[in-house]
């Protein structure tokens, strides 16, 4: 079309609309917002079945696995001896470029040139959600229908990392031996399925900072820190919804 | 006579500025004499486990300790004594060994608080060699 010919064409834009029209447009807007207003406003959420927020703990007794495999981290007493790194690496033969588990780093600034640090171990969360399980295209990453650790089978792995780009934690790394990504399995394959009842890291822990154990069941230590009281208890990154299972305390 | 006056103005800003700098300099420089306090460089301890650190100049210039408050009852004068003894553990200070003789939570914060005031870890010990690099690893 010639640029001429543009100019011969009917304008499309407001001053051409009729007034009829564009009122009809602004009722809809208004509807639409009243509607909006008018729900948050009076609430259709009857007051019986509203709940507070739970928090970051699952309620006693709601686990979907059984057992439902946790840590919890108690995040003050740790002094970054990374024996729990070695212990990882030499058990589940982690490679010097990669990490299943390590060791993060706060420093806050006190008065003077004086820091206060604190050490938070980190390591693969098996999220009730997991994102990593969700975005993987051949299914090589699953969540253990028994236990709820996130497993992997390298075999099915091509590659693509969607799953280390997807996990909230950094929690995986690639591993070129295998050509396939790798990440902490809580020692199912090394050590529990051996017989063994904890991980290579909350074994090696000479300050009692990883606890191991299964939150579904009451007598567990891991349980009884979580569920006890005056314990302020957090999980990394709630926001992503992916409902982590390691969980964080200070006493 | 202007300029004069302008010229007065700034000199005396500047002068002012350079008394002020001199004097805080003066402040922060107490000479930290090794022969009364100890040696300035940190002592660490990578026995039984990395890393802990010890420095002179808390406890003897800032806490006025004396050497005999801890040489040679507590420890050995010679670096790297204690570290090679099976009983040097957390243990041992509980029972107000070692450290524990005044960390007991009456004369300093008692050993089993505060862990990471002492306990640098891998991380602290690395930073300070001065290879942060070591310490900062990804993948």
């Amino acid at each position: 079309m010639r640029i001429d010919d543009f100019e011969q064409l009917r304008s499309e834009d407001l001053s051409t609309l009729p007034s009829a029209e564009r009122r009809k447009f602004l009722k809809l807007g208004l509807a639409v917002t009243g509607i909006y207003l008018g729900g948050s406003v009076l609430s259709l959420t009857s007051v019986q079945n509203a709940y507070g927020s739970g928090g970051v703990v699952p309620e006693v007794g709601k686990y979907p696995y059984n057992p439902h495999y946790t840590m919890v981290i108690r995040e003050k007493l740790c002094i970054d001896c990374e024996r729990c790194k070695d212990a990882c690496v030499k058990t589940n033969h982690v490679p010097a470029y990669g990490f299943r588990t390590t060791i993060l780093e706060k420093r806050r600034s006190l008065s003077g040139d004086k820091f206060e640090t604190t050490f938070m171990p980190v390591l693969c969360n098996h999220c009730n959600r997991p994102p990593c399980v969700r975005v993987c295209p051949t299914t090589a990453t699953w969540k253990d229908e028994k236990t709820g650790i996130v497993v992997m089978n390298p075999a099915r792995c091509i590659g693509c990392k969607t799953c280390m780009t997807a996990c909230p934690y950094n929690a995986r790394y690639f591993k070129e031996e295998e050509r396939a990504v790798d990440k902490c399995d809580f020692c199912l394959l090394s050590r529990l399925s051996k017989g063994e009842t904890t991980t290579a890291c909350a074994d090696a822990c000479p300050a009692d900072v990883r606890v191991f154990g299964d939150i579904a069941d009451p007598a567990s230590r891991v349980f009884k820190l979580v569920h006890s009281p005056e314990t302020m208890v957090w999980v990394l990154r709630p926001e992503t919804g992916a409902i982590p299972n390691i969980f964080y305390i200070n006493s | 006579m202007k300029k004069i006056l302008l010229l007065l103005v700034v000199g005396g800003c500047l002068f002012s500025g350079a008394v002020l700098f001199a004097s805080g300099e003066v402040k922060e420089q107490e000479a930290y004499d090794e022969e009364a306090y100890g040696p300035e460089a940190p002592i660490v301890w990578v026995k039984p486990l990395e890393a802990v650190v010890f420095e002179h100049k808390v406890h003897t210039m800032d806490a006025g300790l004396d050497c005999g408050s801890c040489h040679d009852d507590l420890f050995e004068m010679e670096n790297g004594v204690a570290e090679e003894k099976d009983d040097f553990t957390m243990e041992t200070l509980y029972k107000g060994g070692y450290c524990g003789a005044c960390h007991d939570g009456s004369t300093a914060f008692a050993s089993n608080t505060r862990c990471t005031a002492c306990h640098i870890g891998v991380r602290g010990h690395a930073r300070l060699r001065g290879d942060s690099g070591s310490a900062e690893k990804s993948h």
